[in-house]
Parts: structure tokens; sequence; C-alpha cells
């Protein structure tokens, strides 16, 4: 006894830690981008306006990206949100069709006037051009005041010249003055509004903007290429890039050596979802303009959706080498989490960090890739950083919020989610993660309000249902507890914990049969969950099948030694304790399976901690506050039987046991979950 | 929504409201009809009395009427025309002697026009570009009628594809041409000399030697064909040229032309270059990814606007060394010194009617203005030192005077929690009657369970029961007998007390067409009447829906409506295949009646 007495004194510490890992394991890796995803789609809803013509440009962009999400499945982390790129010149939207590749070179035989006339059309004729295209000057110059120095009078002889030559004198007859005016015709200066049509295209006045564009462009009779550039550059703006294609290739016509209107020309094919032909345009101008980072940039974006993905990272490293930004990193982390690496994922982010360490975007990525390696510390570090410089940073809050629940800081979890609140009030996995906090909290009436909410927001989220089911147990609403538990069922059928819970859940409905198949599902999906064995075999040792019992008791060692001998695996104290208790009631008798590995995992896990963050098990205190608590009420109406010894064990136990390792479960289930869930 | 609610924060901490503000209102004129660019407005003493004035390009409502205007306090002290748009305008002073008063330049198409004591003086023009030689002689060879039009338009062609130096306006308005057009643009055009123009598209001055408040300062050019010119103050002669990869639109200058100098030019292809003395091309580069609204020197730092509503702070070597989000895009920039207290920061007028102002990362001040600012200058004006002038984009003209003892402080720093934090969270709240049913469930939860799964059950089996029996009677529109796959559908319209009643009945079969079926109508004969309650259906031919209309008459004139049943029958069965009930409508014309 004396070893094992000494056991359960230091397992509190593990106690805590075993807590939150029973559920990470399976959960881990599947859940962040889900829930996220939804909600962002619904953030999005909410926000903009499908009706509207600005925003509407962008919806084709998310269109793609919902397919791309699936696409990635397993690894949906990267912050469950596919990251726009922005090129120098306007947003991007994305085209889902990419079925007609038009010839490329058809563009470039365009004739100018052919390509350019039905593009734009003026309603009104061409206004006649002007006769001096200098006109009058502003002033008279004053014939009294004589320019005092030689040069200046040159300047002053030519300004006051120039309206005696231009001004026509007034014609006898219509005849006579015809081929007078075309001698003295002049071709206006194509350039010459360039520099306001381009004041007001940075300013987004677009409409001044069109209607300088327009006049340029009768006055030069479509010959101005930056006006025609621009007028491209707010047709793809308001979402219609064939028509700014359109115009740029005729831009391309006018000027075939300017690798900027190539440039366009493919990022337009890009958003019409014509990778192919894009990189062979971008390509082509690659060659007009061999050290651009942008072209690199975009052939390797263009090269993602290809799925070529080394291709790709080679371009964009040209590009990083060229001229770093922080879009390509992006991308390129983008590459690496698409095909699952990690770890380069986390190189490419830290890279970015250092080069731009004031990006809320980077810092919040890689502080959510940290998480799911399970590198906490640096997690935290680089989500605080991101909080410092956007203290309302959704996804970044989220994150933090989860880690100090995880860690039992509810209070201060709570206090920041005050501000994910009041910036996006319908958010289902912020409900969620309050709710959460309350249950930690012990308001239960409270968590079950917000899970409601939650639920009610995302109704088809089952880990928010889960939830809802684990809260329902504890409250002892065992019927309700099986509602939300079966409807989870019901959209996550893979899940052991879920039927196990629901096996729990039927045992207190005096539902045995039921829920021994509960328990029997939950044994075939999950093959190594020492506590759904125990659980079982409790259950059966009740309905006194003790065969059946020993089988799952068995079954439950086997798993784990397994646990144990794949990793530094520490069991919750409780389990333990049932698992002794359950086995001297069979008469197994084995108490050496648990007190050793106990003992081992305890000096691996001091020895890992130590040397490991010290945020991982500091503040463990409040959680494992919490689990003793609720073990400590499961405990109170279990004593007289644990005392009484082995043959008194048959009746008694029977309904204590049930209750307690779900009571386990729910702390270290909740938080884990919570945590996997706002990724 | 983050986005604007820590604006809110900001500028409830930084917030210039009425008793604490730091300006004085001046004045506001919302209908002074200037519209206007920061890059045309100056401020300077013109007539060199100790008033200064504020010049304004103005181009005039929609670009049309392009003015210069030159202000002395709230009223326009001159006014002319301008032959064109301005694109700059700048005061320099050109020369060491007495009375000091400095030049106004206005840069406006390819030339510079000078005014000294608002008197024109000097004009400048940009020195006619190279044509390309090649084009030079073609079009010779096309004056001595040497080549046809044809062969001019296929050569000038080819040069455009290839050449360096890009065609005249003329050869390319000659390509446009339609081929009977050539002709007569050939001969009438032939004997002209090929002429290549650029025009200005910024301007800004750098001091010639002398680091001086009144040093002379040369005038630096931006222009369209990508290069910079640096021209001298009194001879007007081009001292430097240097070329850039892409067209200025701001220019930034710092130190002196014949010491050492740093320009930065925002260009339009969204880099900011920088170039120094003895650099004729760029030596570094700042590429943005966004365009470049506004770029402002603040002491050593270049301060960037980008069109993606953030600024962007630089070194002079082009290293990022902070970035600001704006609540909305910027719209123009400019810098703000406060003399008397050693202060530099930088204004910024937004779309959302806001000016806000700052220094380095920390924000200053903001000013709310009625309207969009769209241009903002800050400076002397008058006899008072710290002057903010604004045009607002419906041609308004705002001027504020900053307070003598105002002091600008960083307003309480970036730190602190959002105060969205300190909202409380709300929770839904819980009845009574959830409690009580709470505790309810918890004492009886497990009769409620096995209640609610008996009647489960029970509901199961009776939703079993009445499809099988519907099954079983065809009472279902749709018959997936193998034999006769058929949908049938009804409508029935009108107000009453006559109905159109129209079944649509189709084949689903893929093949086969269905011959020989009935259509039964089962209705009551007290309160309906139809004209044909049986008849045959045509052969259906596959997939076609087939319109079957009847009219039906409502009899009862007490607004009673009764369900009519629609059977679907083969020929020599009894048990129909099909069947639709049909709930009428109440005849609205006899109980309105």
């Amino acid at each position: 006894m004396q070893p094992t007495g000494s056991g359960f004194a230091n397992s509190g510490v593990e106690s805590g830690d075993l807590m939150r890992r029973i559920p990470q394991t399976g959960l881990r890796a599947r859940i962040p981008g889900r829930t996220e995803i939804n909600a962002k789609w619904r953030k999005d809803r909410a926000v903009f306006p499908a009706a509207s013509g600005h925003f509407g440009q962008r919806d084709p962009e998310f269109l793609q990206q919902r397919p791309r999400q699936r696409r990635g499945g397993g690894q949906g982390c990267r912050g469950g949100r596919a990251l726009p790129v922005y090129s120098l010149t306007g947003p991007i939207s994305f085209k889902p069709s990419r079925s007609t590749t038009r010839p490329l070179t058809g563009f470039l035989r365009i004739l100018p006037g052919e390509a350019f006339r039905p593009a734009i059309s003026f309603s009104s004729p061409l206004r006649p051009l002007p006769t001096s295209p200098v006109p009058r000057l502003p002033f008279a110059w004053s014939s009294g005041k004589p320019p005092t120095s030689g040069r200046e009078a040159v300047g002053g002889a030519k300004m006051a010249e120039e309206p005696l030559v231009k001004r026509t004198p007034v014609p006898a007859s219509a005849e006579s003055q015809k081929p007078r005016l075309k001698k003295a015709q002049e071709f206006p200066i194509l350039e010459k509004q360039n520099w306001l049509i381009h004041l007001h295209y940075i300013r987004k006045d677009y409409e001044a903007c069109k209607a300088v564009i327009k006049e340029q462009l009768q006055e030069t009779q479509g010959l101005c290429e930056y006006a025609i550039y621009v007028q491209a550059l707010i047709f793809r703006l308001e979402g219609n890039i064939q028509e700014s294609l359109e115009l740029f290739q005729t831009c391309a016509v006018l000027s075939p050596q300017c690798a900027d209107n190539l440039k366009q020309v493919a990022r337009s094919l890009f958003l019409l979802g014509k990778h192919k032909a894009a990189i062979e345009v971008y390509n082509e101008a690659a060659k007009l303009n061999q050290k651009d980072w942008e072209i690199c940039h975009n052939v390797g974006v263009c090269y993602i959706y290809l799925k070529q993905f080394s291709k790709a990272q080679d371009q964009l490293h040209n590009a990083l080498h060229l001229n770093r930004h922080d879009l390509t990193y992006i991308m390129l982390g983008k590459i690496h989490l698409l095909e699952g690496d990690l770890d380069k994922a986390i190189e490419i982010y830290k890279k970015a960090v250092e080069f731009s360490p004031e990006n809320t975007e980077l810092l919040t990525t890689l502080g959510l890739l940290y998480l799911q390696l399970g590198i906490y510390q640096k997690a935290f570090e680089h989500l605080g950083n991101a909080l410092t410089y956007d203290p309302t940073n959704y996804k970044a809050i989220l994150a933090a919020g989860s880690m100090m629940q995880t860690h039992g800081d509810f209070d201060v979890a709570l206090t920041k989610y005050r501000v994910v609140a009041c910036a996006v009030p319908e958010s289902p996995p912020l409900w969620n993660n309050i709710g959460m906090c309350f249950f930690g909290k012990k308001k239960y009436v409270a968590a079950i309000s917000c899970l409601k909410r939650a639920n009610y927001l995302a109704p088809f989220d089952w880990k928010i249902l889960y939830n809802l089911g684990l809260v329902h147990l504890t409250m002892q609403q065992y019927a309700s507890a099986f509602h939300f538990l079966s409807a989870a069922i019901n959209l996550q059928p893979k899940m052991g914990e879920l039927y196990m819970l629901l096996a729990v859940a039927l045992t207190n409905l005096e539902d045995p049969e039921n829920a021994k198949r509960a328990y029997a599902e939950a044994a075939r999906l999950d093959k190594c969950k020492p506590l759904v064995n125990l659980n079982y075999a409790v259950l059966l040792y009740k309905q006194g099948e003790k065969e059946g019992a020993l089988a799952q008791y068995q079954e439950m060692e086997r798993s784990v030694r397994l646990l144990r001998d794949s990793g530094s695996l520490e069991f919750d104290s409780e389990m333990v304790e049932m698992a002794q208790k359950l086995g001297a009631a069979l008469q197994v008798g084995e108490a050496l399976v648990w007190t050793k590995p106990v003992k081992d995992a305890k000096s691996k896990h001091r020895t890992t901690s130590t040397s490991k963050a010290a945020g991982v098990q500091q503040p463990l205190g409040s959680n494992q506050a919490l689990g003793q608590a609720m073990s400590s009420a499961a405990a109170h109406r279990k004593l007289p039987s644990g005392a009484g010894g082995t043959s008194q064990l048959t009746k008694p136990p029977s309904l204590p046991l049930e209750p307690e390792p779900t009571a386990e479960a729910h702390p270290a289930e909740a938080s884990a979950q919570i945590r996997e869930k706002q990724e | 929504m983050a986005a604007a609610s820590s604006s809110d924060s900001d500028s409830g901490r930084a917030e210039s409201n009425e008793a604490s503000s730091k300006w004085l209102d001046a004045h506001y004129d919302p209908m002074a009809n200037i519209h206007t660019f920061s890059s045309c407005l100056a401020l300077a003493d013109l007539h060199g009395d100790g008033e200064y004035k504020l010049v304004v390009g103005d181009l005039g409502p929609g670009g049309q009427h392009p003015r210069l205007k030159v202000l002395k306090g709230p009223t326009v002290l001159t006014e002319s025309p301008l032959p064109a748009l301005p694109a700059a305008a700048a005061t320099f002073l050109m020369e060491q002697h007495e009375p000091r008063t400095p030049a106004l330049a206005l840069a406006s198409g390819p030339c510079v026009y000078v005014y000294k004591n608002l008197r024109p003086y000097f004009k400048f023009s940009l020195p006619q570009l190279p044509p390309n030689p090649l084009e030079q002689e073609l079009w010779n060879q096309a004056k001595e009628d040497w080549i046809d039009p044809l062969t001019l338009k296929e050569m000038l062609e080819g040069i455009r594809e290839k050449a360096e130096v890009p065609l005249s306006v003329q050869s390319l308005r000659f390509l446009q041409l339609e081929l009977s057009e050539m002709e007569a643009f050939v001969s009438q055009h032939k004997s002209k000399s090929i002429k290549r123009q650029t025009v200005i598209t910024t301007m800004t001055t750098l001091k010639k030697n002398l680091a001086d408040e009144d040093a002379v300062s040369c005038l630096v050019l931006g222009t369209e064909n990508k290069e910079l010119l640096v021209l001298d103050p009194e001879a007007f002669t081009i001292l430097a040229k240097m070329s850039l990869p892409s067209v200025p639109v701001f220019l930034e200058v710092s130190g002196q032309f014949d010491v050492e100098f740093r320009l930065a030019a925002a260009c339009r292809n969204g880099n900011v270059y920088i170039l120094r003395r003895d650099s004729k091309h760029p030596k570094y580069c700042i590429e943005l990814s966004a365009q470049p609204v506004g770029l402002v020197r603040v002491l050593k730092v270049l301060v960037v606007g980008s069109t993606q509503e953030s600024l962007h702070g630089f070194t002079h070597k082009g290293k990022k060394l902070w970035t600001v989000q704006m609540p909305a895009a910027i719209l123009t920039m400019n810098l703000l010194e406060q003399r008397s207290r050693g202060l530099q920061a930088v204004m910024a007028g937004l779309a959302n009617g806001e000016v806000r102002i700052y220094h380095d990362k920390a924000l200053l001040n903001v000013i709310r203005t009625p309207d969009a600012v769209t241009s903002l200058c800050f400076g002397r004006y008058g006899r008072e030192d710290n002057t903010l002038i604004m045009t607002t984009r419906g041609g308004g003209l705002i001027i504020k005077i900053l307070k003598r003892t105002a002091v600008f402080v960083e307003a309480g720093g970036v730190a602190g929690p959002p105060p969205a934090q300190a909202m409380k969270l709300s929770v839904p709240r819980k009845t009574r009657l959830y409690v009580d049913q709470t505790l309810r469930e918890r004492e009886a939860g497990t009769a409620m369970h096995r209640t609610f799964q008996t009647d489960l059950y029970l509901l199961r089996l009776r939703a079993a029961r009445a499809y099988v029996q519907a099954l079983e009677s065809s009472l279902n529109p749709v018959s997936v007998t193998a034999r006769e796959p058929l949908k049938l559908h009804a409508v029935v319209q009108g107000l009453g007390p006559t109905f159109k009643l129209t079944l649509h009945l189709q084949n689903t079969s893929t093949a086969r067409p269905i011959l020989g079926l009935l259509v039964c109508f089962l209705y009551n004969e007290v309160l309906y009447a139809l004209p044909r309650a049986f008849f045959k259906v045509p052969l259906l031919v596959p997939g076609l829906s087939y319109p079957l209309e009847t009219f039906v008459e409502s009899l009862s004139d007490k607004g009673i409506s009764d369900i009519i049943k629609v059977l679907v029958l083969r020929e020599g069965q009894s048990a129909p295949l099909l069947s639709a009930h049909i709930n009428m409508p109440m005849s609205e014309g006899l109980a309105a009646a």
C-alpha cells in the first residue's frame, strides 16, 4: 500500500496534466480550421453586402477558398483562412472557372484600332482638337516691363509670341479655313493628364478618375496608354475582369516593350483562373524585366493553384531573393502547410516575423502553428506579441484565451474574450470558449447559456454539442445530455469519446443494454483509451458480468502498457485508483501495472517539465483543483465502499463508479476541446 | 469591426473636443470652390511684406477651369486663369538680392511658369525628347515620296514592336488610320518634323548650397518619361538629370544640391526610389506592394502612405521601421512643422473626414472635418506661425490656427487594453422556469428519457404506418412503379367562384411513353361543379410535363372550401396509380359579394 499511497500524493501534479492530455490525442489534428471557416463565412457574409459592387468582387475569392480548405482536409490549421494576395494595383479576386484558356498569342496580334474601339465606346462624338495646344497665357505681358536679361527676353518672347502664332485669323470663308486649320493641327501630348489620372486613382476617387480618362481618351483618340491602363485597373476593381483583360491587352499592343502591361494581363488571367496562361504571360514579362520579385511571386502563386508546389517554392524563393515581402513568406508558408510540413512552415514564418516583426497576421499564424505542435511557451509568446500590436486581433485573442483556459486562468481569458465579443459577437467558437470558461468556474447555468448560444450560431458543430453534453452530464441532466451527445454523434460518428459519454448518460438513465453497446462502439473506435475500457469494465462488473469485465480490464491494461511504451504518458490518479479498486474486486491483483508506470511516468514528467516551459505545468493549479473538487464530490459517495474491501465491493461501487470518470473527463476534454476549436 | 473599434478608442483619447482643442477655428468656407491637391498648395511671403499668402493651383470643379488663386486671410486676393491643369506649385528664392521675395513656380503640362511679385516672369519648357532616328528616317523618306503609306505603316509597326525609344504621336496616330485615310494624313503631315514632348508630373524645391531657411533653391521636376531634373534657380538650365525606373508621383528632398542631397521619389509602380547626389540611378528601392498616396520626410524618417490604408516609416536606406493602420483610406499627406517646439509630424487626410497627426507611430491629434480633406498645408499664413490649411472634397476651405499654448503629447501611448475589454459580456440569462425544469430533470431524468423514447418509437411507428398506407393506396403524387413512373402536381388559380385547376402530369421514365391513363376527380357535388369529372389522358411522352386544365365552379356561397381528390388511373385497373388532394381556396368572389 505504501508505494501506491505515495504515488497518489505526488500524482497530483500529473492528474491535471493527464486531464488535458486525454482528449488531445484524437482531437488535435483535426479540429482547428473547421469552425473557424464557418465562423469566417458567417462573418464575411455579415460584413460584405453581396450586392455592393466594391465588395462583390471578393466573393469569388472566397468561393475559391472553400474548396481549397476542404482539400486541405486534415491539416486544416493555417489559421483556417487562405491568405489573399494583393498585387501592386488592386485586390485580387479569383474566379473558380478555369475552363477556357484563350490562345495567348492572340491578343498580341490585335490591331490597336480594333482592340480598343470595342472596349470603350464613347457616347459623345470626338471633340474637335484644340486649335492651339499651347493656349494663351494666363496673364497679359505688360509691355512696360521688359525682361531684364537676354535669357529672359528669349523666354518672354516665346511666351508672348505663341498665342499670336497659334491664333488663326478669322477666315473669310469656310474653304479657305480648312487647309489652314489642318496645317496648323498639332497633336496633343498623349501623357498630358497621366499624373492627374494617377492622383485620382490612388485616392480611390474612381468617378473623377473615369471622367479624366474619358476626356483624355477622346482627346488622344484612344492612344493614351496610361489612361487605358488605369481604366483597366478600375474595371478589375469593379469585378469586370474580362474587360480589364482586354484593355490590358490593348496596352500591351500600344507598348509591347513594357513589362508592366504584360504583368497586368497575366494578373487578370490569373484572376480569371487561367493560371497556366498567366504563367506564360508572366514568363513573357520576365524576359523584359528579369529582376522583378512581383513576377516571381505571382508565378509562384499560380503554381500553387496548379498544385506544382516544388516549382512554386522555387519561384517564391526567387522572389524572396530579389526582394523580401511578407506576402511571399505567407505564400511559402502556405505551401509547406499544404504539404503538411509544419516544421518547414514554422521556419518560414520565423524568418518572416524576423523580417517584419509587427505583422500581426504572421505572428498569429506562427503562434497557432506552435500551438499545433504543442510548443505552448513559444505559441503564447507570439500570440502575445500579435496582441501587443493589435489588441483586438480576433484569432490571436481566441487562441491565447484558449491557452489561458487550459491553464485555468478563466478570469483572464474571459476578460480577453470580452474584446472579441464586442468585435465579433456572433462567433460560435467564442461563445463555446466563454461557455467552457464558465464551466471551469463552475458557473454551470451560465456555461449552458453560452454553449447554447454557440450551438444556435453553429448548429452543426459537434464540438459545441459535445461540450453541451459534458456540461449536462455534470449537471446530472442525463436526459438532456443524451440528446446533445446523440446529436453530436450524428454529426461526428467516428469519435470514441462521444460514445463513451453517451454510454455514461445511458447508464445513468438506467439503460445498461444500450450503454454496453455504446461502450462497445467506443472501444471499437478508440483502441488505446484505457478510460473507455475501464468504464466499460465497471459497468459490466456492476451488471455482474465478471468475465466481460475481466476482458475489458485486461484490454485496459494492454492499452495502458501500449501507451506507456509509446511515450511519456501520465495517468490520472482517479483513474488509477478506480482501476486498482476494480482490479481488486475482480481479484486480478495487478496493482503493479499501475504503480510502476505511474512512477516512471512521473519521473519522466518531472525531468521534462523542468526543461520545458514553466507555463506548461505551473498554472495547472486551478484546473487540478477543479478536477479534485469534482472527484471529491464523487468520492464523497464512494468512500464507504472503497474502504470496505473486496468482498463488499459488488454492490456499492456500482453507482458511484459511473459518474466519476466522466467527471474527470470534463475539464480535461473541455479545455482541450476548446483549445482546438478556435484555431 | 476591429479596426473601427480601435479607431474609436484612439480618437477617444486624442480627440480634440471643443474645450481642450489645440486648434482655433479661423475660417471655414464650404463654398470656397477650391479643388486641388496638397502639391498645389504653397505658403509664401510673396510681396516681401511679412504677410504670408496662400497660393493655390486650383484645378477648378471637374478639372475644367484651372486657376491660380492667391489668398490673403480668408479672401481671394487675385485669381487668374491657367492654360492647363497645374500639377504642382512651389515657392522658392531665386537669387540673393534684396528684397528677398520668393518666386512662385507652377508646373503645368510641359512647362514651369515662374512668377515674381505675382507677375509672370519666366516660362521654362521641358526640352524636346530625341525622336527615334529610324522613325525620323522613315518620315523623311515619306516626305520625298520614296515609300508609300503602306510600307511606312509596316515599317513603323516594326519599330513599335522592337524599339527602345517610343514612337511620336504622329506615327502612333498614323498607325491607327484606315487605309483610305493614310494618303491624306501623310501628305498633310510629312513635312513636319517629328516631336516628342513629355510633361511634368511633380515638382519640389531643393536648397542650392546653404541650409538656411531663406537660401536659394533649385526646382526639382519629375517628368512623365521617368526622369528627374534639377533646374538652376537663376539660369533655368538643367543642372542634373537622373532617371528612374518608373514615373515619379511624389518627391521628397533633403540636403543641398551643391553639397549632398537625398531624393526620394514615390513612383507609379508602387516603389519609392532613393537617390543621392552622385547617383544617376536609384540607390535604394522601397517596394510597397501598394500604391503610395503620399510621401513625407520627418527628420530622418520617410513616411509613406499607401493605398492599403496604412502609414509606413522607412529609413533613408529603405529599411522598414514601422507601420500604422488607418481607419480609412488616406487621401493626402503633408508635413506639420511646429518650429517653436521643434516638432515635426505627419498629417494625413482620411476618407472618413478625419485629419490625423502622427509623430512616428504615435497619434498626436485627430481633427474632424465636415468633409473629407483632399489637400493639406501647414505653415505661416498671414502673420500667424502655425496655421493649418485644408481644402475638402466638395471644394471647401478650412483654416485652423494652432493655439500657442498647444503642446502635442503622445496620447497616452499605444499601450492599454482596448475599451471593449471593460464591457460586460452579455451572457443570456436563464429563467426561474428553466431552473425548475433542470431540477425536475435531475429527479426524474430516467422517466423523462423513457417517455421520450417510447413516444419517439410510437411516432416512428405511426409515420411508417402512414407511409405504408399511402404507398398501398397510391396516395402519393409520385408513382414509382416500374410500368408507370409518373409525377403529378396541381395548381389552382383564380379568386372564385370559378377556379382554374391545372394538373401537371409528367412521365418520368426515360424512354417509354405511357398510354391509356384516366383522370378522375372526386369532390363534394354540393360545393363544386366540374365540367368533366372523368377524362382520358393523352399519350405521355417521357420527360414532358402535360398541363391538364379544367374549371371548377364553387357553388357554395357560405365561404366553405373543401378538398378535391385527383386520381390517376390505369384503364382496367381499379386501384389508382396516383392521387392528390387539392385544398381548394375559399371563393373570395362570393364571400365578398
